[in-house]
């Protein structure tokens, strides 16, 4: 019987095709923009999420608020460096100014005074020569490693280690240059020009450590980490908190989650709105089909046909139009996203539980829309429907 | 097979009550040939609806094979249309967009019948009206007196107690008319109850009996044959 519901209305469908096609159509354009434009949401979220995590990701950032007495040192950070939940602690301080070398000036860099091991916590990668040493930090001496951007600007070519520039009539010796990081959240990477912690201390009048990175051993350990460093801190300013602040990488990255599903739930909610639009289509459609085929129902029933099996019949019809419009609108936001991805330059990808939701809220659109008309058609009198003259 | 007893339809016009049928009694038994005639607006029409169980009365008794039917639901007279009634209509009431063999089996889907069974009866119904080399056509390829034998192939696909045909030759010219009156002789002959319903009377001539209905009114002695 379902068997035979199905196929009539496989036939109903096919027998009228262009105003098939119209009635999937808005289904399908439904279908199109709520799975396009999530996947399009998700899709950016995981792209910021990547770049968030290419910070680095156990990474702890701490500021200290600068007062007359810093109690600070790099005495104390190598302590805290023994925590079990920490890998790597590295102070940093940052300063502007314009390098020279021969004719050439580069305003825009970011001189960084740091030590060994700030290259793993940020994730840097070092492509030609070294990264600082520790004899370098004892000795203040006069190296400094290059970003990418840095050493093009300099000396026209990333291949710089061996040449030389001057900041505030200080002479360094490039010892090596970064791999491009490319730009991220916290603004370009490859502007840095890296100098010993101890040097730049010394030379830029930089009294104390403001603000230092922390590595967790790994994913796992950052909260533990994060404990750590606010007992060690609150141990230094007794108690305190106004006067550091640690930053902490996973939690941006929740506030961003949570921000993407709020994002994605509003346009989701949107795009719903025109899966709706297409459900009064279908409604539209069925309710001229119903008086349409009056006649139809009067035979029907007049051979025998129950209220049950006229309401099956069309609702099925409903049920068929909607379900083929949420499959083609799956196949054609695939395509859609494949195209789009590269454009945009974003992994876009369906996920089964968008397509799942897509079909399912077809499928639940299909019997809204569909019950009432196929409640009209299964009312009929016999009589009334056979003496219809359409 | 069928008795009616007292049987009233009555219609509002306004203030005015107008009785279709006004306190109709009749029976018909087994294996009879029997036409209803009368003039149009006589209520042969009201009371081929509710032989059918189309419709249902106002008041009175109508028992078809000992089931009171005055007393079934809308599921419960879908269930009699299909097993126990087959219609032929004047007008055919084919669906145009399904061919003759799926036209004749449609009664039987609706009795959950298997597609198999479903199309050795519909053939069998179908060689028995002579349309046999047309089960592929559809209604508008057919001629009258083609879809008329169709519809009369799905009545007997039913295998119903009863057949029920108002005005079947209405359609048709004189010469496909005589040939369905024919085909109904024939299926009489084997055994069917066959009711046919015509104002014509040389069609009416055909049955083994007539009732003459008029204003609603049947005559007593030719209601109870």
């Amino acid at each position: 019987m379902i068997l035979q519901s199905i196929k009539m209305a496989f036939k109903s469908i096919a027998g009228n095709k262009m105003r098939s096609f119209l009635t999937v159509l808005g289904v399908v354009i439904g279908v199109v923009a709520i799975v396009m434009l999530i996947a399009i949401a998700q899709g950016a979220n995981s792209a910021v999420a990547s770049s968030i995590e290419g910070l680095g990701t156990n990474l702890l950032t701490v500021s200290v608020r600068t007062q007359r007495y810093n109690p600070v040192s790099m005495e104390g950070l190598s302590k805290l460096e023994q925590q079990p939940s920490i890998a790597r602690v590295a102070p940093l301080v940052t300063t502007t100014g314009t390098a020279k070398a021969g004719v050439t000036t580069y305003t825009d860099g970011s001189i960084q005074g740091t030590v060994p091991g700030y290259d793993e916590i940020r994730n840097l990668e070092v492509e030609t020569g070294r990264f600082l040493t520790q004899p370098d930090i004892d000795n203040r001496s006069m190296v400094a490693v290059l970003g990418s951007e840095a050493a093009q600007e300099l000396f026209g070519t990333t291949r710089a280690v061996g040449e030389s520039f001057s900041v505030s009539g200080y002479t360094f010796s490039v010892v090596g240059v970064l791999a491009s990081q490319g730009s991220s959240m916290m603004g370009s990477g490859d502007n840095q020009i890296i100098i010993p912690f101890t040097l730049a201390e010394r030379i830029f009048f930089q009294k104390g450590i403001t603000s230092f990175y922390i590595s967790a051993g790994s994913a796992d350990d950052v909260t533990v980490a994060e404990y750590a460093t606010t007992d060690y801190l609150d141990g230094l300013f007794h108690d305190d908190s106004d006067a550091y602040t640690v930053f902490n990488q996973s939690s941006m990255l929740e506030t961003l989650n949570e921000a993407t599903a709020v994002l994605t739930t509003m346009l989701g909610g949107i795009a719903g709105i025109s899966l709706l639009v297409g459900g009064i289509g279908i409604m539209n459609i069925m309710l001229v089909s119903v008086s349409e085929r009056t006649r139809e129902i009067g035979i029907r029933k007049a051979v025998g046909a129950a209220r049950g099996n006229i309401l099956t019949q069309f609702l099925i019809e409903a049920l068929a139009v909607s379900l083929l419009g949420g499959l083609l609108g799956l196949v054609i936001s695939g395509v859609g996203l494949a195209v789009l991805g590269p454009l945009l330059d974003i992994t876009l990808s369906v996920s089964p539980s968008v397509a799942l939701a897509a079909i399912g809220f077809s499928v639940f659109i299909g019997v809204v829309f569909g019950l009432y008309p196929a409640n009209k058609a299964s009312k009929l009198h016999p009589i009334d429907a056979l003496r219809y003259e359409g | 097979m069928i008795r009616m007893s007292n049987i009233v339809k009555k219609y509002v016009m306004g203030d005015e009550e107008i009785y279709a049928l006004d306190h109709v009694s009749f029976r018909v038994k087994p294996g009879e040939f029997v036409a209803i005639t009368g003039p149009s607006g006589s209520g042969k029409s009201t009371l081929m609806n509710i032989i059918g169980c189309l419709d249902i009365a106002q008041e009175g008794e109508y028992f078809l094979n000992g089931q009171p039917v005055e007393s079934y639901d809308q599921r419960q007279l879908a269930r009699i249309r299909n097993q126990n009634i087959g219609f032929i209509f004047q007008g055919y009431n084919l669906l145009p967009k399904l061919n003759a063999l799926e036209n004749v089996e449609l009664p039987l889907v609706y009795q959950n019948i298997r597609a198999g069974e479903r199309r050795r009866r519909a053939m069998e119904a179908l060689e028995q009206v002579g349309l046999k080399g047309r089960i592929r056509h559809r209604p508008q390829e057919m001629s009258g007196g083609q879809q008329q034998r169709c519809a009369i192939a799905r009545a007997l696909a039913q295998h119903p107690s009863l057949i029920l045909a108002d005005e079947p030759t209405g359609n048709l010219d004189q010469k496909t008319g005589q040939e369905i009156l024919t085909l109904f002789s024939h299926l009489h002959a084997q055994g069917n109850t066959v009711i046919l319903i015509t104002h014509d009377t040389s069609v009416a001539a055909r049955a083994q009996r007539q009732i003459h209905i008029e204003d609603g009114k049947i005559d007593e002695k030719e209601g109870n044959g």
